[in-house]
């Protein structure tokens, strides 16, 4: 199991994408954000951030975040 | 190595005979006008038929995007489209940051998408990777761009691109815009009036093929690089909190954060100038608008609105209808003076027109978008005022340069009275008075010319261009100069470099940029070597045939000459003198610009010699 957790504050996406490209791009070797294995949704002023089953919490995406709507939570400090 | 960057195709639409083809790029030419917008021209130059009217069925609408688009490299989002332009009747660029649309254009596995031709009916343009197809679109006809896209997205799933008109395009407005996923506007000059022109309601566009970078190992180290940059800017958090309203003093912090919901960004953008707002209080309560910037959404303040939450209205039906707000109350401000003036009488009137009025601004807009009554004259812009009503009508207009109101000026509604390369650019773009193309050093005035140099080289500016542009620099008693004309010449080179790759151009984004990294990027992305020099060549190339495509449409060095009312007083004023600029300081620098350019300074014509050094014939 991974170190850390992911998690989402969807107030402050913004719906760049980043996190979809570099995410497809590591493990298709293609930028596809179809192909990504987070899922970033704005739909008016909602926005809804979700993960498929194959994610690995690899925290790549978290790292390209450059609007602090995605961070690592250390497993330890979660009960 | 292999090739990357590119989809590697281009789709090829006519609305009259519903032909659809899909034709592999031609990489070699793309390679000569790097991508993007620059192929984008030259497919269009090959295609326009000299004369071509802008609502003829010929006139193509070539839609596209760069190399780089689509990547993760920050902000490369851009989608530009160039077609004969109704207001400038020149071959003018649009664009606009893409939203989704550019890079799911690209995973659909197209470059560029050429439409031609014009449909019976209403339809729109519906692009599933392979599956292409002209789609019935009778239900949209009519709507606003808001309930277009929301349609669309209802159909076919939030993450599919649309580009879409509102009723102003449908009706052919000369100042009607597209939209880009509703938020970003491409094409202040008409482009809206085209794509009504041809019944094209909208574009709708979802890919799923990917884009591969050529150099993985130097994509990544390059990106990496640029990232941590972004990270350290010490003013990044507060460009991201507040964009604009940073330095627009007429919009009060404490009030954005009051009806801010979300800041939006097109793909990569580690900016996001994108507005999403909602009015908390008041009649208007609830009432949301996403805007490509909340500055836009609070301009009628300018116009003498009180309330902010009328301003917002008043620019969400604009957006709606899809109407460039500027051209928009420039029109009716003319409208109103040739009523004051008597020239326009009661009668035909009919509504009283208040520049300040949420009530004369909505019923206006309607009158204009559904052609009714004086609507008509106005939907054509100053040109069709000033056609139904007159030579008397004529002096009182606004100065006017190729059809439009120029947006920069000292009677304009920004005021930005210092002349630098955005003020000149208006002159020389063209597609119209636009200062997307123009921005240099000057954007922020005042900046002290020791800090030139750099900008210059970031920008592929050549070491021995800096001292003609000023002369003087390093003199110690030598009188500084700036001169805005042989500076604007860069302005459009590197517009074009980033235009052409997809990069945004917004003074807060290519200020991450050089013309080296550029060049290392394109490198590493499409797998083509290329150094800085070869890719200011080629953008040279691209604004050079932007002009010789003009020049085949009959435009000559009459028309990069300004009005005479903009000489007059308030003048605008030297950028380092602070005198009134005059009419001969303007020759004087559009000399000075076609020089620089290699163009001949009378006649402002590429010189043969020119033409052969960038290999694009004579013609
Ligand atoms: S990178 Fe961050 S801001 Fe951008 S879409 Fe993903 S979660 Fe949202
Ligand atoms: S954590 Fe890794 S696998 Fe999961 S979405 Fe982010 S980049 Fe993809
Ligand atoms: S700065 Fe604005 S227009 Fe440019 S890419 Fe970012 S969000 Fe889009």
């Amino acid at each position: 199991m991974n170190k850390f957790k992911i998690e989402a504050t969807p107030e402050r996406c913004t719906g760049c994408l980043i996190c979809q490209l570099v995410c497809s791009e590591i493990y298709t070797k293609r930028f596809n954000p179809s192909m990504a294995r987070i899922k970033v949704d704005i739909l008016g002023v909602d926005c809804l951030i979700s993960f498929t089953e194959e994610c690995n919490e690899c925290g790549v995406c978290v790292d390209h975040c450059l609007y602090g709507a995605l961070k690592k939570i250390p497993r330890e400090k979660r009960k | 190595m292999k090739k990357g960057g590119f989809a590697g195709r281009v789709l090829y639409v006519n609305l009259t005979s519903g032909e659809i083809k899909k034709e592999p790029l031609d990489l070699d030419l793309a390679q000569k006008f790097i991508g993007g917008l620059g192929m984008n021209l030259r497919l269009a130059f090959d295609r326009i038929k000299p004369g071509v009217s802008a609502f003829s069925p010929d006139n193509p609408i070539v839609l596209g995007t760069g190399p780089l688009v689509g990547t993760s490299l920050p902000a490369t989002s851009r989608v530009y489209a160039v077609t004969k332009l109704p207001q400038s009747r020149a071959i003018g660029w649009c664009g606009g940051g893409g939203m989704t649309f550019g890079c799911l254009l690209k995973n659909a596995g197209y470059d560029h998408v050429v439409i031609e031709g014009c449909s019976k009916r209403p339809v729109f343009l519906k692009i599933i990777d392979d599956d292409v197809e002209i789609s019935e679109a009778s239900s949209l006809w009519g709507k606003g761009v808001e309930d277009t896209c929301t349609s669309l997205w209802d159909t076919f799933g939030r993450h599919a691109g649309v580009i879409s008109i509102g009723q102003a395009g449908e009706s052919m407005v000369s100042f009607s815009m597209a939209f880009i996923d509703r938020t970003s506007t491409l094409g202040r000059g008409g482009f809206g009036a085209v794509m009504g022109s041809k019944r094209l309601k909208a574009i709708m566009v979802k890919g799923s093929k990917g884009i591969q970078v050529a150099d993985r190992k130097r994509y990544k180290a390059l990106s990496d690089e640029l990232l941590n940059n972004i990270r350290e800017y010490p003013y990044l958090k507060e460009w991201q909190d507040l964009g604009l309203v940073k330095s627009i003093p007429f919009i009060p912090k404490e009030l954005y954060s009051k009806i801010k919901k979300r800041r939006l960004a097109c793909v990569s953008c580690p900016i996001g100038d994108k507005d999403i707002v909602e009015i908390p209080d008041g009649d208007l309560k609830g009432l949301i608008s996403c805007s490509t910037s909340v500055v836009n959404l609070l301009t009628p303040i300018v116009y003498g609105f009180k309330d902010y939450r009328e301003a917002i209205k008043c620019i969400s039906i604009l957006d709606d209808y899809g109407i460039d707000m500027f051209e928009f109350f420039g029109v009716l401000g003319f409208a109103k003076e040739l009523f004051d003036q008597k020239i326009i009488s009661q009668d035909i009137l009919e509504e009283e027109i208040r520049l300040d009025s949420l009530h004369s601004m909505e019923t206006w807009a309607r009158k204009i978008c559904f052609r009714d009554g004086l609507g008509d004259s106005l939907a054509d812009g100053f040109e069709g005022i000033i056609r139904d009503f007159g030579k008397g009508a004529k002096r009182y207009a606004p100065y006017i340069i190729r059809g439009m109101l120029p947006y920069v000026g000292p009677r304009g509604p920004l005021v930005w009275n210092l002349f630098g390369t955005m003020e000149l650019g208006q002159a020389l773009d063209p597609r119209g008075p636009h200062v997307g193309a123009s921005g240099s050093p000057t954007y922020f005035a005042k900046r002290p010319l020791g800090q030139f140099p750099r900008h210059l080289i970031r920008m592929g500016a050549p070491k021995e261009a800096i001292s003609r542009i000023l002369p003087g620099l390093d003199s110690p008693k030598g009188e500084q100069e700036l001169k805005i004309g042989r500076l604007l010449n860069y302005s459009h080179n590197w517009f074009c470099t980033l235009g052409c790759l997809g990069i945004c151009a917004r003074a807060q984004i290519n200020r991450f940029y050089s013309a080296s990294l550029c060049a290392k990027l394109y490198s590493a992305v499409t797998g083509i070597d290329t150094t800085a020099e070869d890719l200011m060549k080629r953008s040279d190339r691209v604004w050079t045939l932007l002009r010789m495509a003009n020049i085949r449409e009959g435009f000559t060095r009459k028309d990069d000459a300004l009005p005479e009312k903009w000489f007059e007083e308030p003048a605008f004023k030297d950028y380092l003198s602070g005198n009134r600029v005059i009419r001969q300081d303007l020759d004087q620098m559009i000399e000075d610009y076609y020089d620089e350019r290699g163009w001949d300074v009378q006649t402002g014509m590429p010189t043969p010699r020119k033409l052969k050094e960038l290999g694009l014939k004579e013609s």
